[in-house]
């Protein structure tokens, strides 16, 4: 799971465009890190390329930092297991 | 699955309807300023700017089309809401975000010189494309920077996907722009523009046609992408040869 975790940040990192190590998991990505509606497209079809998870929009409202995005993706990940 | 465009139909909205009083929200009493100010700025842009308008004849002559330029200074939208004339201007929406756009100074600006729609923009991950979706279906344009940011150092960023998927979904074209000079007259983090030739140059639009039916056929993410690329590659072919200018 820590290897997951790992990966998606990695893939949030990458689609945003800032360091791994200059991410606070905890902070808001649309404040701190400038993420959009245009960013938000990537981040999701980013999540659905490698996992092929299909976040709902309830869920994506719930969605304020990389931990959200961690935490949903791992649910739905498990659920399609 | 989000690979379909029916999954992002629904994440921007596409399907539901859109209010006229929707953009009534966005006009401001301010506007009555508007053409003193353009006045203004159309002589600045002459003298100050020497401004250089190319491929006017590009931009659709009735709206809705998506205007998509290079943004690298504050003075971008300015110079290209004074090169396509005050018809198309009346016609064009904007999105600012909510914390630049409750600058005190920043908002009053906007309201006179633009149709801007304040967008909160750190609560969920669609309210942008949402509401520019909504302005192209009640036939407006929509002003985009497809770099989604400003650049620092001058040159093309990255374009994002979303402009891609706004286009396709909405099926209206896009409109390449490339803007030369701005970024010398004033870039990012300098307060007054240096006198500077600025030459907005508006290429062919790129029209969703096939793009629509290429949905049918692959997934739509991938579309999407491709709709940028094209984009990209027509905003950089604008730039070629600009430099010197």
């Amino acid at each position: 799971m820590a290897e997951l975790e790992q990966e998606i940040k990695t893939l949030v990192s990458r689609i945003i465009k800032i360091d791994e190590s200059r991410i606070d998991p905890d902070a808001n990505i649309f404040i701190e890190y400038g993420v959009d509606s245009l960013l938000g497209v990537e981040i999701l079809a980013g999540l659905d390329k490698k996992y092929g998870v299909d976040i709902p929009e309830q869920k994506i409202r719930e969605i304020k930092s990389l931990n959200d995005i961690i935490r949903i993706a791992k649910e739905l990940i498990a659920k399609k297991a | 699955m989000s690979g379909t465009s029916d999954y992002w139909r629904k994440m921007i909205r596409a399907d539901e309807p859109a209010s006229i009083d929707f953009l009534k929200e966005f006009r401001s009493p301010l506007e009555i300023f508007r053409p003193l100010f353009f006045a203004i700025l159309n002589l600045l842009c002459r003298s100050y700017f020497r401004i250089k308008v190319i491929g006017f004849e590009n931009i659709p002559k009735a709206p809705p089309y998506i205007i998509a330029p290079n943004h690298s200074s504050a003075l971008d939208q300015t110079m290209v809401s004074c090169a396509i004339g005050r018809e198309r201007r009346e016609q064009l929406y904007t999105l600012a975000v909510k914390h630049f756009y409750d600058r005190p100074f920043a908002r009053v600006f906007m309201k006179i010189a633009a149709n801007v729609m304040r967008i909160d923009s750190q609560e969920d991950f669609f309210p942008a494309l949402q509401a520019a979706v909504k302005v192209l279906k009640l036939g407006k344009s929509i002003y985009i920077n497809p770099e989604g940011t400003r650049s620092e150092s001058g040159g093309l960023l990255p374009f994002r996907v979303g402009v891609g998927l706004l286009a396709a979904e909405t099926g209206v074209p896009i409109v390449p722009v490339y803007i030369n000079g701005t970024f010398r007259s004033m870039p990012p983090g300098s307060v007054f523009p240096k006198p500077s030739r600025v030459t907005v140059s508006f290429g062919e639009p790129i029209y969703m046609d096939e793009y629509i039916k290429r949905k049918q056929a692959e997934m739509a993410y991938d579309v999407y992408k491709a709709i940028t690329d094209e984009l990209f590659k027509r905003v950089s072919s604008l730039k070629v040869g600009q430099e010197d200018l």
